[in-house]
């Protein structure tokens, strides 16, 4: 969907028209369920949460000025929507190389020992070690590090994206990258 | 680089591999309850947000215009008539005490 037809689109959905509501739900929605399952809180249901910011931006496109993009619009509700979900999550994991499975206590012995990069046959394994580090670590940040890292967003984007200013971005990254590097240091220690 | 940094960098390249699972159709049922969501809830339509407040600065811009010529034509002191009376009435109690 272009600018032009989103816009158009909004203009229809404003003045009621059940079809443009649609158009814009289906052209959002990819985008608020990638975001959303990169962010689920722990005990969340993805498709509740889906729902529920699907519902907010389109009870809500009266007060979508324009000066951003439609989608930049989406994301930042998608994302206040999911840090206000998991801003009482106070369990905050301790990582454990018990806690691993067999395949990500491997992949650590492996980082560990060898600097050649990982096998691509372990990015499912490696993809499941990172989730625990990242659950580790304060929701906000978490966000941060899968947009930056494992999405490949750079600080820019991110800003537009959360909402959240360069400088903020900036120092969150640094706080959290910190902290990441603390539970890792913690892990590598027990590895035999 | 940090040698944790350095294996954190080589993790995070893996894992972003895995990539994230996109979903393109929407569950059953969702579609309806979005749209019975918006059916229901109030919608500002013509009179919206952005045209009240609009409507109320205008409203205060002519209710200011309109009250300026009184404003300019209301004395600086609107009390120093009656301080005048009251000084001269304490000059007059001052003369004719015993």
């Amino acid at each position: 969907m272009t600018d032009a037809e989103v816009s158009a689109c909004l203009a229809r959905g404003r003045d009621g028209d059940e079809g443009a509501i649609l158009e814009l739900f289906h052209y959002m929605y990819p985008h608020i369920t990638k975001l959303v399952r990169a962010n689920l809180p722990a005990k969340e249901s993805s498709e509740d949460l889906v729902q529920q910011v699907c519902i907010k931006v389109i009870n809500h496109l009266h007060q979508f000025s324009g000066k951003v993009p439609f989608l930049h619009w989406v994301s930042r509700i998608t994302v206040n929507t999911c840090l206000n979900q998991i801003r009482y999550e106070k369990h905050r994991p301790e990582i454990r190389l018990g806690d691993l499975s067999e395949e990500e206590a491997n992949l650590v012995e492996q980082l560990a020992t060898s600097p050649v990069e990982i096998d691509s046959s372990e990015k499912v394994a490696a993809k499941e070690l990172v989730d625990k580090l990242l659950s580790s670590l304060r929701p906000a940040d978490r966000l941060l590090m899968k947009l930056m890292y494992l999405e490949g967003h750079n600080i820019e984007e991110i800003s537009s994206l959360t909402g959240w200013n360069i400088a903020l971005v900036k120092v969150r990254a640094f706080r959290a990258r910190v902290q990441l590097r603390k539970r890792y240091a913690l892990l590598m220690k027990e590895t035999p | 680089m940090n040698p944790i940094d350095h294996q954190l960098n080589r993790l995070f390249r893996a894992a972003a591999k895995a990539g994230v699972d996109h979903a393109v159709a929407s569950p059953y049922g969702l579609e309806t309850r979005v749209l019975a969501a918006w059916r229901t809830a109030p919608h500002f339509g013509f009179w919206d947000g952005r045209l009240l407040v609009r409507g109320l600065i205008l409203a205060a811009l002519i209710m200011g215009i309109s009250l300026w010529p009184t404003f300019q034509s209301t004395p600086a002191n609107p009390f120093s008539e009656y301080l005048q009376l009251a000084d001269s009435d304490a000059t007059v109690q001052i003369d004719n005490s015993p």
